[in-house]
């Protein structure tokens, strides 16, 4: 792509995402979501491949429909109680329409059809933009909106993400495929805790962001987007297999790694709420998905697999890839949990 | 009088309005669907015009045998959910290297293919499908004519077809086969000296594409051994319509729909092709990932 159009679709992301983190009012707040999915339309189109024109049709429709869905209802609800304001939403139809087209545009299920096959469709650095960047718009609204939002509803949402999240990805071969129910999943227990404690939401979102841009960039580095061909990458970087192993398992919300610190603080706050079985289902749907990443462990980095590859020693020569962006993510993967402390008071 | 040619004058205002208008009138009466949908349709064939609902054959034993069929299917997905990707452990699927896709070892491998010729577009070929010797490879034999039919339209003809069945799932939902851990077709067959074509069809989403083939050549040689064809994924091109496109991109594995052969070599006289069986394996020494590169046109100088 040329360099300038691509600075400025890279600009205008980050615009779209600013804009929306900095309004207060619902019609600049759409505008930014809306800035944001244009933006991205000529990255994930650029490959110039039917599936990733579908998928980039699909992303469209999907996002259009639910920023369409936010200004009805931000406008009803202006119509009807006479405020822009985005924390002021108070009309019940409203909050829900509006709740529901965020979980939309985030992937939340049952609206979560669309993102396994978008995904899938396109290359792994803009499935990291998409994964982490595009969540981002979406949540400052989500948060702002979360002491006016219907219980029942987040709840249902919750649960039923983690648990679609757990049980879609459990067969899965393609590694985008995986990391977008492994996403869907995790959403289920940002949305869970929203209503009784929303600094744990952005908490469990920052870790999220962090982890699965681990992946994503280890998969870049690998050029693997398949389990097959990751489980024949421990010739080319056996240090990175290992690290991509308890990456891995911090995305499964094993302890000591960070992954286990947002899991632990959204049980504990169940707990306190007096939601037993809430957090016991939650729990339950977590060990579904750590089943599929313990899956990618094993073959990955816990098995030597007995097909032949011919690259005996690739992983001599000197990687011509950026590598820093990886290294800063894999440490904040793996290490955090010590600093819970630090980091709850931040949020 | 005056009353009659006014009526008159009427009369033909009115039709000559109905004549001038009956053509975007039409459209709001009754869709042609082949407009929108781009099928075919013999040149001095009329429209179907039969509305749909005179088009329904009800029986409600046929509805009860449907749905026992479609939920015994959705009972089986769920179930081979616990088991692995598609009903196997995730161990086998690493551990593959070969798969056999389709073999025919018994009449009910022939009901998985369709054979066509250009007898639908009025031309003159024949193509049979029928079973080998000791029920152990398929045999497509017939009889090519490139003549044309006859209709003032048609200019070539001449070809003919087998094409695997699509895939359906319960409810009737189109079923795709993964073929990512492979990258070379294999397939044991035995000619007789005429060139064939191999085309994939994979999954697509825009109605443009529904005639978008992945194509490549197959070169028979006709003597009495087997011949096995290796073929990598690769080197297939892209068509549309049978016309190769400019702009190429290679075929994704991981949903590939059917899988077709077919004879147009202009050469008219008897044919026959046999299939022993039809695989896909991982050569591990093909790291080609597409033949053809794609260079910028009209580069900026």
């Amino acid at each position: 792509m040329n360099p300038y159009v691509l600075t400025t679709l890279i600009l205008s992301l980050g615009l779209g995402t600013t804009l929306t983190f900095a309004s207060s009012h619902w019609l600049l707040a759409w505008m930014g979501l809306e800035i944001n999915t244009m933006a991205i339309i000529p990255l994930m189109a650029q490959q110039h491949h039917p599936r990733a024109t579908e998928a980039t049709t699909k992303y469209f429709l999907t996002q259009a429909t639910a920023a369409a869905m936010i200004l009805f209802a931000s406008t009803m609800n202006a119509w009807t109680m006479g405020d822009w304001n985005i924390n002021q939403i108070s009309h019940p139809l409203a909050t829900t329409t509006v709740t529901l087209a965020l979980a939309l545009k985030i992937g939340l299920a049952p609206m979560h059809f669309w993102l396994p096959e978008v995904l899938q469709g396109l290359n792994l650095t803009t499935g990291l933009v998409l994964s982490t960047w595009q969540k981002l718009a979406p949540f400052a609204l989500i948060l702002q909106i979360s002491q006016n939002t219907n219980p029942a509803l987040l709840t249902t949402l919750g649960v039923m993400s983690a648990l679609v999240g757990g049980w879609g990805g459990l067969n899965q071969t393609q590694l985008r495929k995986l990391l977008a129910y492994s996403s869907i999943a995790h959403l289920g227990w940002m949305i869970i805790i929203l209503q009784f404690m929303p600094a744990l939401t952005l908490l469990n979102l920052t870790i999220y962001i962090t982890m699965t841009s681990t992946m994503f960039l280890s998969l870049k580095i690998m050029a693997s987007t398949k389990i097959n061909s990751l489980a024949l990458a421990w010739p080319k970087t056996p240090t990175l297999t290992t690290l991509i192993m308890l990456s891995l398992l911090s995305l499964g919300g094993l302890p000591p790694l960070t992954g286990f610190m947002p899991k632990w603080l959204i049980l504990q706050e169940l707990a306190k709420q007096d939601l037993p079985i809430t957090a016991t289902i939650m729990a339950m749907s977590a060990l579904l998905s750590l089943f599929f990443y313990l899956r990618l462990c094993y073959t990955t980095t816990l098995t030597t697999f007995p097909n032949t590859n011919n690259t005996t020693s690739p992983w001599r020569l000197k990687s011509t890839q950026i590598t820093l962006p990886l290294t800063i993510t894999i440490i904040l993967t793996l290490m955090l949990l010590p600093v819970t402390p630090a980091i709850t008071t931040m949020f | 009088m005056a009353l009659t040619s006014a009526r008159l004058l009427t009369r033909t205002v009115h039709e000559k309005w109905i004549c001038a208008h009956s053509l975007t009138l039409r459209p709001l009466v009754c869709i042609n669907k082949a407009a929108f949908y781009g099928e075919y349709r013999r040149p001095g064939q009329a429209q179907d015009r039969t509305p749909p609902w005179k088009k329904i054959r009800f029986s409600f034993a046929k509805g009860v045998q449907g749905i026992r069929k479609h939920f015994g299917l959705l009972k089986d997905e769920a179930m081979e959910r616990w088991v692995g990707p598609q009903g196997r452990p995730l161990i086998e699927h690493m551990l593959e290297q070969t798969r056999v896709q389709w073999e025919f070892r018994g009449p009910e491998s022939l009901e998985q293919w369709l054979v066509s010729t250009d007898r639908e577009i009025g031309g003159r070929s024949e193509a049979y499908l029928k079973l080998g010797r000791n029920d152990s490879a398929c045999m497509l034999y017939g009889t090519l004519c490139s003549t044309p039919p006859r209709d003032g339209e048609t200019c070539y003809s001449g070809y003919c077809t087998l094409r695997s069945r699509q895939l359906l799932s319960s409810f009737d939902r189109k079923k795709n086969i993964d073929w990512s851990s492979f990258n070379t077709l294999y397939i044991r067959l035995r000619g007789d000296g005429r060139p064939w074509m191999i085309n994939i069809a994979a999954e697509t989403y825009f109605s443009h594409q529904k005639d978008d083939l992945y194509n490549y050549f197959l070169y028979t040689r006709g003597g009495p051994y087997w011949q096995d064809v290796k073929i990598p994924f690769s080197k297939f091109f892209l068509s549309s319509r049978g016309r190769i496109q400019d702009n190429q991109h290679p075929l994704w594995l991981d949903k590939v729909s059917t899988i077709g052969f077919t004879l147009g070599d202009k050469a008219d006289g008897p044919f026959q092709l046999e299939i022993d069986f039809i695989a896909v394996c991982n050569d591990r020494a093909h790291t080609e990932e597409f033949a053809y590169e794609m260079y910028k046109r009209n580069p900026e100088v």
